[in-house]
């Protein structure tokens, strides 16, 4: 092995290291939704041991003792802080998370697999909230996560507008005229495709944005680079070679913030979800009445029904706030006229104009 | 002359090439700015200074051919970066030199005009390269080379599907000492009757000397230049390259007066 070869691989591992350790602390706070403390059910002594046992011949076991010791009081310190528990869907650095910073900025933020993850563990009390996509700029509604709000019983407490901000990032050893390869999901690596074209880099799709920098952050792979935000440089300690790299206008998605309580203040925008009978005319009355009262509405969409093929749920976004008169109102005539209506938070409106 | 399929001035309309606001061919152009990019402040202190002074576009190096490969050779994609920031901030458009294949595509993406400096001139890969790249290409002159020699080079950039090209005057070689290269202004004149492309002059590499920059910025302007591309540095005294010959702030706001007042004198004469 070359020197220039074994620094790589110690650097690798020491991001590695960091990588996992990130991940260990946010399960420490997550275990404390379960009201246990790092060391429950068992001792910190049994942990230690135990891990001490293992045979490892260059790690001596007062070593491997010192550092889980200062590990633990780490996490420990972590649960203290009290520090609210943010679901997002996605690894760290997807755009779920950039939207959670903006939202909640000293949160602790937890990735999720699933959307339905996000939804379950904050209904669970494993998280204290969850940020998740409602629509898209260009791509429209985002179905799983509008179905899952019809289904599931979470309040809006927040949203927010977060600009869609293609990057490409390397490793810091790689020189950017040998990258040949980037990493992306497949809808980034599309919007990005005359920049790749331009520039003669091969297109390697893969499950997730964030993901890419991940695995670019791990293995260092040769020639190669990751399309995601300017959060994953941050996080996963990559450069970026270049900023805004989408080949049309810049793309904005709408995030949600959910929770089990509703918002305490009164918020300007409320959102509702409703179903109507088989009528002429019936979702027109819905309509009116809102027109009639003079409420502005800011997002109007539909969605087939799953539980009943042929009908559809309809998405509705207005100014104001459910605690105003006029709007409890109008929510009563909509009760009336309509067969079933949620009613899913009033909440402050994001005013950028992302 | 022969061969100048494109470049030759038989055919008709004289190019005009648009760069943001402004267009080179039309008007007068001044493009200034430090020689290389050094640090963030030193571009950007310049950038604003030469865009009040009425600059039309920002020029800087983030690749530097130097005689010496012990000379500073310049930030590369961290330069790069600097002057897109630049950009973001005054509105200027940037120019900016590529020595290497390689980095055609990458300079593009930062850069609003690649620069193709005059020791590069008949490096032909690098011109097909930036015949492709899809930016207006500055094509200085080599310092020993004809003006046919300069236009086969352009006929280069032109024959890969690039129809902007700008040429500029920079300084030939001659016995001359006193100054650092001996300004042809008679090009200018010679290049609009040989061909349709626009011209600028660099009075800063081609004198090599202060005092001499405004005198022929003027002459340029009398000449029918389409433009100057002009060194300015907001610290001189600190500059990493060409410190003795970058002009303050100060003389450069005091050159841009007196080419304006030319420029309308000679306006009003020609109406």
């Amino acid at each position: 092995m070359k020197l220039e070869e074994i620094r790589r691989k110690t650097d690798k591992i020491d991001r590695e290291l960091l990588v996992l350790l990130q991940e260990r602390m946010g399960l420490a706070l997550r275990l404390k939704k379960f009201n246990l403390t790092v060391t429950d059910p068992e001792p910190q002594e049994d942990l230690v041991a135990r891990a001490e046992h293992l045979n490892l011949d260059l790690i001596e076991r007062s070593f491997t003792r010192q550092l889980l010791n200062t590990i633990i009081e780490e996490s420990k310190r972590l649960q203290e802080e009290d520090r609210q528990l943010v679901a997002f869907q996605g690894e760290h650095g997807a755009y779920g998370e950039v939207a959670a910073r903006r939202l909640i900025p000293a949160g602790a933020y937890i990735p999720c697999l699933e959307f339905v993850d996000v939804f379950r563990g904050v209904e669970d009390g494993h998280f204290d909230l969850g940020v998740v996509p409602v629509e898209n700029s260009l791509e429209g509604a985002v179905t799983q996560v509008n179905d899952l709000l019809t289904t599931m019983n979470l309040q809006v407490i927040g949203e927010v507008k977060v600009t869609v901000n293609h990057c490409l990032l390397a490793t810091e050893m790689t020189d950017y005229r040998e990258i040949r390869l980037a990493y992306s999901h497949p809808q980034a690596l599309a919007q990005c495709r005359e920049f790749l074209s331009r520039n003669k880099l091969e297109p390697r799709p893969y499950y997730d944005t964030a993901g890419a920098a991940k695995m670019l952050a791990r293995e260092n792979p040769k020639a190669a680079a990751a399309i995601a935000s300017a959060l994953c440089a941050e996080l996963y300690n990559l450069e970026i070679i270049k900023e805004s790299i989408e080949d049309g206008p810049s793309n904005s998605t709408r995030f949600l913030l959910l929770s089990r309580e509703p918002y305490a203040g009164d918020g300007n925008k409320t959102s509702i979800i409703f179903a109507v009978s088989h009528q002429a005319g019936s979702l027109f009355g819905v309509l009116k009445l809102f027109a009639e009262a003079n409420i502005n509405l800011t997002r109007i969409a539909s969605m087939p029904l799953r539980t009943d093929p042929g009908n559809y749920s309809f998405f509705l976004d207005f100014e104001g706030s459910e605690k105003s008169e006029k709007i409890t109102r109008v929510l009563e005539h909509v009760e009336a006229q309509t067969i079933s209506m949620k009613y899913i938070g009033s909440y402050p409106a994001d005013s950028t104009t992302a | 002359m022969k061969n100048l399929k494109l470049a030759s001035g038989e055919k008709g309309d004289r190019t005009i090439v648009k760069v943001s606001n402004a267009e080179i061919g039309r008007g007068f152009v001044v493009i200034a700015g430090p020689c290389s990019v050094e640090n963030e402040r030193q571009v950007l202190e310049t950038a604003h200074a030469v865009k009040d002074a009425g600059a039309d576009m920002l020029r800087g190096g983030a690749f530097k051919p130097r005689t010496s490969p012990y000379a500073f050779q310049g930030l590369g994609l961290r330069g790069l970066k600097i002057l897109e920031k630049a950009r973001q901030e005054t509105g200027l458009p940037i120019v900016s030199e590529v020595v290497d294949p390689r980095d055609v595509s990458w300079v593009a993406e930062f850069a609003d005009v690649l620069q193709i400096g005059a020791r590069n001139m008949q490096n032909f890969s690098l011109l097909k390269e930036v015949g492709r790249a899809g930016r207006p290409v500055l094509l200085k002159r080599g310092m020993h080379s004809t003006l046919e020699e300069w236009l086969n080079c352009a006929e280069y950039v032109l024959s890969e599907g690039n129809p902007d090209v700008i040429l500029c005057e920079r300084g030939i070689r001659t016995f001359e000492k006193y100054t650092r290269n001996t300004l042809d202004l008679s090009a200018v004149p010679a290049i609009k009757e040989l061909t349709h492309l626009p011209i600028i002059i660099d009075p800063t590499h081609s004198t090599g000397r202060i005092s001499l920059i405004g005198p022929m910025s003027l002459a340029a302007v009398a000449a029918g230049s389409d433009g100057l591309i002009i060194e300015v540095h907001h610290k001189p005294e600190e500059a990493l390259c060409d410190a003795e010959q970058a002009l303050t702030p100060d003389m450069f706001i005091d050159i841009m007066g007196r080419l304006k007042a030319l420029k309308s004198f000679l306006d009003n004469q020609a109406s």
